[in-house]
């Protein structure tokens, strides 16, 4: 049997689900000309099936998502999510109480929305440059070479959820120990951004060799 | 859109109307949903819905034990404590104001579905009998005297029946910190011998009986029994007035999970714990009230679909309190669900953009189903 991984069995026909309520919502004199044509085209042609991942919620994070996932294991996509759900929480826990703490001056300069924290700590965690194994003349030499967007974001999740699988003590809980890298990673210290510019430095000692690159 | 227009126009109505008491002036509109009446024995319904304040020393020395984890967190985050004044609450003590304390204690039963706020009612009225002057019999959760335990001794007073010396003894050092005063003011009416050579006089006062069951921790579980008994013995008198408030009293009645040395299983009544409180929950004694919840959370083999009074506490738990007052605790009302918004908004707790959105509110209504405990689980990450 061929499993559709990499590509669709869909019919080309098949149009994609559309899950924004803003769009049903608006009166059909405000749709332009290529949303209206749109419209007609949903009631003739089919749908596809709508992926278990796809929402409609307002409170929905296409990173987070992709965090959840990569933390999952065997498919367990309930304990993924809530274990992300307990570090949101611990991180908001940890922040507002140091902002309740604080003196008047320095309450703006505290942030305490996880997302923000997230979304920070993973660009900071981003490297700029890579490394690719290049073979030349029987030996194998490290290539700088520039990363595409998706494998930057792939990256940085892959190297914190490693960081936070292994080095911690076999008593920390996973969200205690992630809100403890992400709240590291955002004021740009800890483990993970030691391997970035770790991997930043290879890069440039290996700089005589970029010429190897042919792409 | 039509309900939240009426909860905002009965919000603003009650404002209004209570401006002329002194509550919280206008320039906040935030603050509508909050009251600074912080005594319990003065909340009417003008303050149904609305969050109280309670000193952070008070809630150390009221409820050493007893609030639920998530609201203790709570408290810690926000470094405030804030109760909801809901209307079971308002009923309970409109019934303990009203009650004639010649006569026998009335026995008074929380139950809801899970999440509701049974145990926060059940704290709300410790609260008001402690600022009266009570003296509060706080059992936190029955369930932890009839599951986990790690060591069962042999009683040594009645062969046949078990002691639990861990839960006893801190038990006992809580009710320490609640009730302080008192345990000076009460006398032991006859002697009590612990062992062969120690022994509690006639007329010393209650705190040297904690004292003992603290120190000998062997005979802890007999120390809480001593205690009940002098209770009950000398609350009828009318010197001070009884309080018992048990949390899950479900568990007096069911199975336990504890099994004896021969791995044959417990029965509660073997459990000397369970025994003496289920000879405080009669209704033989007078000076004071008996207020318990019903709680499927912690319970054993129960179904979770299961929270009215005849499933939870069997035929025999039923029978036994059977005249009791049922209070049912339901999910939030509109106006409640308001103001619980309000104040997570006003604590910074939830801080997603879109959750300040009227979008975001209809959606956390919808998916928490306007029940307590899921609000609060939905707006932990949010």
């Amino acid at each position: 049997r061929i499993m559709p991984v990499r590509w669709s069995r869909y019919n080309p026909s098949y149009l994609e689900p559309e899950v924004k309520k803003e769009l049903y919502e608006k009166p059909s004199e405000e749709l332009t000309e290529e949303e209206r044509e749109q419209m007609e085209l949903k009631a003739v042609r089919p749908i596809k099936a709508a992926p278990p991942t796809l929402s409609s919620s307002v409170f929905t994070d296409p990173m987070i998502s992709k965090f959840t996932n990569m933390m999952m294991k065997n498919g367990n996509k309930v304990l993924a999510r809530s274990l992300m759900s307990q570090t949101l929480e611990a991180i908001k826990r940890k922040q507002l109480e140091k902002y309740h703490k604080a003196p008047e001056n320095e309450k703006e300069t505290i942030e305490c929305n996880p997302y923000v924290i997230f979304h920070q700590a993973l660009k900071n965690c981003q490297p700029i440059i890579g490394l690719s194994n290049i073979t030349r003349g029987g030996k194998t030499y490290q290539v700088p070479v520039p990363l595409t967007d998706n494998r930057k974001r792939f990256l940085a999740m892959k190297w914190l959820i490693t960081e936070c699988r292994e080095n911690k003590h076999r008593r920390t809980m996973m969200p205690e120990k992630l809100c403890q890298e992400l709240l590291q990673a955002f004021n740009n210290e800890g483990p993970v951004i030691k391997k970035k510019h770790v991997l930043h430095k290879m890069a440039e000692a290996n700089r005589a060799y970029a010429h190897f690159r042919w792409w | 859109q039509l309900e939240r227009g009426c909860a905002l126009h009965t919000a603003a109505r009650d404002c209004q109307s209570s401006l002329s008491s002194q509550d919280v002036p206008a320039e906040r509109p935030r603050a509508v949903f909050h009251t600074s009446e912080s005594d319990p024995a003065k909340h009417t319904e003008q303050h149904e819905g609305r969050l109280y304040h309670i000193p952070l020393e008070e809630v150390k020395a009221v409820f050493p034990h007893g609030l639920p984890h998530r609201f203790q967190q709570q408290i810690q985050t926000f470094n405030e404590a804030r109760v909801m004044v809901r209307r079971p609450a308002l009923e309970l003590l409109a019934y303990l104001k009203g009650s004639n304390l010649a006569h026998p204690a009335v026995r008074y039963v929380i139950y809801g579905e899970r999440g509701t706020g049974k145990t926060m009612t059940l704290c709300h009225v410790v609260h008001y009998c402690s600022r009266q002057g009570w003296l509060v019999l706080h059992i936190p959760d029955a369930h932890l005297w009839v599951k986990n335990c790690k060591e069962l001794l042999q009683s040594s007073y009645n062969k046949e029946r078990l002691d639990q010396p861990l839960q006893a003894s801190v038990w006992l050092k809580n009710f320490k910190t609640s009730n302080e005063r008192f345990l000076q003011e009460i006398k032991t009416q006859r002697k009590y011998m612990w062992g062969k050579r120690e022994s509690t006089e006639e007329g010393r006062p209650l705190g040297e009986v904690v004292e003992q069951g603290l120190a000998r921790v062997r005979s802890a579980s007999d120390a809480v029994g001593v205690v009940l008994r002098e209770l009950k013995l000398q609350s009828p008198r009318g010197s001070f007035r009884l309080l018992v408030a048990v949390d899950g009293v479900n568990a007096l009645w069911g199975r336990t999970t504890l099994r004896k040395e021969d791995k044959s299983p417990v029965s509660p009544e073997e459990l000397t714990l369970v025994h003496n409180l289920r000879k405080m929950v009669r209704n033989d004694w007078s000076g004071g009230a008996i207020v318990t919840t019903l709680s499927q959370t912690g319970s054993l083999f129960k179904p979770s679909s299961a929270y009215t009074p005849q499933e939870l506490l069997g035929r025999e738990g039923f029978d036994t309190l059977d005249p009791f007052v049922p209070i049912p605790v339901p999910n939030y009302s509109p106006r409640e669900f308001e103001s619980c918004y309000s104040y997570y908004l006003e604590r910074r707790w939830l801080q997603h953009e879109k959750a300040h959105t009227e979008d975001g509110k209809a959606e956390l209504q919808f998916l928490s189903g306007s029940n307590p405990r899921q609000l609060d689980r939905l707006a932990g990450p949010l």
